[in-house]
């Protein structure tokens, strides 16, 4: 199940890029849902596990994936940690919902990220509460982040 | 710093094209659309000059910012605009915020918080747009007039209710204003109770009224809001003074030119956001005659009827 901490919070990784540039190894990008997320939101295809295909910047290695990726395979592979998922775009919010049917995870979250216009389950932290749309969630978080 | 500037920054891959128009401005959306490539851009060629195979071209300077020794570094920097990515801390701190209050650089901040210890414009938000190998900058939050909402553009609005953010002058005007009016007014007592104002009201529908030129932190939870709850309409001059600068009742030596193009006008290092520099001038052009502006208190001069029905005609497609 996905549950959300918004606003601050200390224990949780401000900065999942340099995590994840210090922590993934190849078995992190190889995986078939690490493969699913890079193709969709960076547009790039796993190759093997040190090269990509990015249509913008030609062959990458995993460092220069989009910090939304890094954060994203990050939530994934360290559930044990707590991610700030901020470094997400909206672009990545059906896959952080996908991750919490997967696996009990909690993000800490500074915005209010669109998790679209589909149900979904999440537990809000701060507040003990748990929604299933944005209309749910957006009066509750919005009190709390901008 | 003052003034407006065009950054073009391109490799064998990207090329990046866009201007800078005040002292902050906001770069966010969604992931892998360049934000962070930008920023890398920006510090390699300010590493590494054109030996990086990259070329900068802006009439400043353009450097990147980041790490623990941040403060240091900043305080060294002048006239320089400063890129700056998610992922430093310091973004949202109090301390980071005083540095830029007083500061005669631009600031360029990759980020998806809102930032409310810096008073940025609703329109200096932007995401990256592509089109092939080239990228620019586009607003986030779209307007007609400085109206913002899911709205019908041809007509006008007309509220029941308006929710203003202050409760100083510009509170007064609109209460004084709505006396024998068909719609009330209420103050939110300042631009962080806006949105829990805005929710009590949803239903029932409001406009809400605030200064456009530092209510960029509210945006997007307001805007959120407004997706569930159409009823809720934005109005955001740059600010009450802009409002009554705008109307014509006041004359003074450059004001069309300065109300064109404020960015020429407006030094960073005097003003941390454009309303203040707005106040600053009506106060000043108004010292001595019968519209002495204050922003503690309302002249009443302002709600005499022909005043204020100029400062009504300056919002244009709100209907009061």
């Amino acid at each position: 199940m996905l549950s959300i901490y918004y606003g601050d919070m200390p224990e949780a990784i401000y900065n999942p890029a340099i995590y994840f540039k210090n922590s993934y190894t190849d078995d992190w990008i190889t995986d078939e849902l690490s493969r699913a997320m890079i193709q969709d939101v960076d547009k790039s295809t796993v190759l093997g596990p040190r090269v990509i295909d990015s249509p913008v910047l030609g062959g990458i290695s995993p460092r220069e994936l989009s910090g939304g990726v890094k954060t994203l395979i990050s939530i994934y592979k360290v559930p044990s940690k707590i991610f700030n998922a901020s470094t997400c775009g909206d672009n990545c919010a059906k896959w952080i919902l996908k991750i919490g049917e997967l696996q009990n995870i909690t993000i800490n979250l500074r915005h209010l990220m669109d998790f679209g216009e589909d149900e979904f389950t999440a537990r809000i932290l701060n507040t003990e509460q748990i929604v299933h749309t944005m209309d749910e969630l957006v009066p509750i978080a919005g009190m709390i982040v901008r | 710093m003052k003034g407006n500037y065009r950054v073009i920054v391109s490799n064998s891959n990207i090329r990046y094209d866009f201007i800078i128009r005040r002292n902050i401005t906001i770069i966010k959306g969604d992931s892998a659309t360049g934000k962070t490539t930008l920023i890398e851009m920006i510090s390699e060629f300010y590493e590494s000059g054109a030996d990086s195979g990259i070329d900068l071209r802006c009439d400043k300077p353009c450097r990147t910012l980041d790490g623990k020794d941040w403060k240091v570094i900043l305080s060294l920097l002048h006239e320089t605009i400063i890129f700056i990515d998610e992922g430093n801390v310091f973004l949202h701190s109090t301390e980071f915020a005083e540095a830029v209050r007083d500061s005669d650089n631009y600031y360029v901040l990759v980020t998806r918080e809102g930032l409310p210890n810096l008073p940025y414009s609703v329109e200096e938000i932007y995401g990256i747009r592509y089109s092939g190998k080239y990228a620019g900058l586009k607003q986030v939050f779209n307007e007609f007039y400085h109206i913002y909402g899911q709205l019908d553009n041809r007509e006008p609005i007309h509220p029941t209710r308006i929710l203003v953010e202050d409760s100083n002058s510009g509170f007064e005007f609109f209460k004084g204003l709505s006396i024998s009016k068909d719609y009330n007014v209420v103050s939110a007592g300042g631009k962080s109770n806006v949105f829990a104002y805005a929710q009590l009201y949803a239903d029932s529908g409001v406009l809400i009224i605030a200064d456009g030129a530092a209510f960029g932190a509210e945006m997007d939870r307001i805007m959120k809001l407004i997706k569930q709850k159409p009823d809720i309409v934005l109005y955001l001059p740059e600010s009450f003074e802009w409002l009554i600068l705008k109307s014509g009742i006041v004359k003074t030596e450059n004001l069309n030119d300065i109300l064109i193009a404020p960015e020429n006008y407006i030094e960073s290092s005097q003003c941390f956001s454009w309303e203040r520099f707005f106040t600053s001038l009506l106060v000043q052009v108004t010292i001595g005659n019968y519209l002495k502006y204050s922003k503690k208190k309302l002249n009443s001069v302002y709600l005499q009827d022909a005043i204020a029905a100029k400062i009504v005609a300056a919002m244009e497609k709100i209907d009061l």
